[in-house]
């Protein structure tokens, strides 16, 4: 197989792989962290076609089904929309079921959680490394149709002009169709993208079937981040063996993370998996810190008493033994002078609002969740809070037909549990943050405004 | 066989739980909690009906 790796081009090391010729990844990486785009990350130019293909060289052609699965096996590839699925097990399940109908490729790249940049980010610098990915794993399944999911404009607007620069070249035979994303939390989720695609509405539908075995208008459907398929552009490049030098645990390559709250450097980061928390927040600006929450709004709380709790990496066995996930690759800082609870509540705030209002246990639990955590939040009646929420959380969890409840539910369970301590404070009334403001670092005004007073009094 | 209720589609109109008291209750909100989903054959006639009766097609059996 080493003959299909180009030899002109060296394989990238360190945290520069998918930011590899982005403007701003040229003069910020130190050691496995690279600030790679402001959270408003406008590129100068797309990388286009020709730069692409000089950083990276040519994608390899003639690599079999055979061949692909075995190198994405070796490089243990996971998905990067949340939910952290082996890629090759996904590819695995898509093929077992196209021996009837042709598969169906999709990229999501809706990113719908409001404080996440890095596909927006990926999708302006460099929608070709996207394009190989999609490109490689069609011509494989020998799909004719695929789909790139996307809500901002403008990266809608660059991966459709890169789609018409290689069609101008004659380089694929595939089409590839740019979906916009209407947005809203739950319109990223898979079944929602499908519903999109095929001129629906993006809302979750139930289904007994996986998307893998029936998604877009029945079809076999490979859907996936468009961080995903960008990562299987590179190992296709350089190997299952590239991929995984210098992994950690199950962990290897690099991923995107996008760092926001009270932080100096709020953006979008590559690091490798060997970059431990230290490591990112030096970049990133961190002073005396709270707490973080890792994986985003469905993602849990790490507390922070130490400096010895930043000291680790965030490969999925490390983070699993705290019971967190790095899920669409997020952190979000707290620092000391901010309550986790206050700013939690404004979240499950923000998600109460954001149920697609398809399911009577969604609809109706999600704001009773939500008024009994906010009394909780404002120490105005904790004990009357717990209570309902002890009530109503079993007449919610598992009732949904996607997982939106259920992560709003995970996220309160996380902050009960990590800031025990907080919660016996705000019992008699008190909060370890003096005159805790409620405004919130976590959740951007101009996303949701929280009015936490008013739910309370519900 | 396995009884399943869709709850994007479902409205709470209890007709289910009506014919199948053994499997569903109706929450607060008067929305079925499926309690159990292992339908015993001398219910499949009732299952039947809840399928054909539930005025949103919310209601299915699935053969495994």
């Amino acid at each position: 197989m080493s003959e299909l790796i180009s030899t002109s081009i060296m394989a990238p090391l360190g945290p520069r792989r998918l930011s590899l010729g982005w403007e701003q990844a040229q003069r910020n990486v130190n050691g496995n962290v690279a600030f790679v785009a402001d959270l408003d990350s406008k590129p100068r130019t797309r990388v286009s076609l020709a730069e692409h293909i000089s950083n990276y060289g040519r994608i390899p052609t003639g690599m079999t089904l055979g061949m692909i699965l075995e190198t994405l096996k070796v490089s243990n590839l996971t998905g990067r929309g949340g939910a952290g699925f082996p890629f090759a097990k996904k590819l695995e399940a898509v093929i077992s079921s196209s021996s009837k109908r042709v598969p169906v490729i999709v990229a999501n790249g809706s990113e719908s959680e409001p404080i996440s940049k890095k596909d927006v980010a990926l999708l302006r610098n460099n929608p070709h490394l996207v394009l190989d990915g999609i490109s490689l794993v069609a011509g494989i399944l020998n799909a004719k149709n695929a789909y790139v999911y996307i809500k901002d404009r403008e990266a809608a607007a660059t991966m459709s002009a890169a789609i018409r620069e290689r069609r101008d070249r004659g380089l694929s035979e595939l089409r590839i169709t740019v979906v916009d994303s209407p947005g809203g939390y739950v319109s990223g989720q898979e079944t929602a993208v499908v519903r999109r695609i095929e001129k629906g509405p993006a809302l979750p539908r139930f289904s007994t079937e996986r998307v893998a075995s029936s998604g877009v208008k029945g079809a076999p459907t490979l859907l996936s981040n468009v961080e995903t398929f960008a990562h299987l552009a590179l190992i296709a490049r350089f190997g299952g063996d590239w991929y995984r030098l210098g992994g950690v645990s199950k962990d290897a390559g690099s991923r995107l993370l996008t760092v926001v709250g009270e932080i100096e450097r709020p953006g979008v980061y590559e690091v490798t998996s060997a970059a431990t928390l230290t490591e990112i927040l030096r970049e990133a600006g961190a002073g005396s810190l709270k707490g973080l929450l890792v994986g985003g709004y469905f993602g849990g709380w790490l507390g922070v008493n130490t400096l010895a709790d930043l000291d680790i990496t965030l490969d999925e066995t490390t983070l699993n033994s705290k019971r967190l996930s790095i899920g669409a690759g997020i952190i979000g800082v707290l620092a000391k002078n901010t309550c986790p609870v206050v700013e939690a509540a404004g979240i499950v705030e923000y998600l109460a609002s954001q149920s697609a209002g398809q399911c009577g246990p969604c609809f109706n639990g999600l704001p009773e969740i939500s008024t009994a955590f906010a009394r909780i939040a404002l120490s105005s009646n904790v004990d009357r809070g717990l209570t309902e929420l002890k009530a109503v959380i079993p007449l919610v969890e598992g009732r949904g037909g996607c997982q939106h409840p259920d992560g709003v539910i995970g996220l309160i369970r996380s902050t009960v549990a990590v800031f025990s301590d907080e919660i016996k404070l705000h019992k008699v009334g008190r909060c370890s943050v003096n005159g805790a403001s409620h405004r919130s670092v976590l959740l951007p005004n101009n996303v949701f405004a929280s009015n936490l007073t008013g739910i309370a009094t519900r | 066989m396995k009884l399943v209720i869709d709850p994007t589609r479902c409205q709470g109109h209890g007709t289910c739980a009506q014919l199948l008291a053994e499997y569903i209750e109706m929450d607060k909100w008067h929305y079925p909690i499926l309690n159990h989903n292992r339908l015993k054959d001398s219910h499949l006639d009732a299952a039947k009906r809840a399928v054909s009766l539930c005025p949103e097609l919310a209601v299915s059996i699935l053969i495994d």
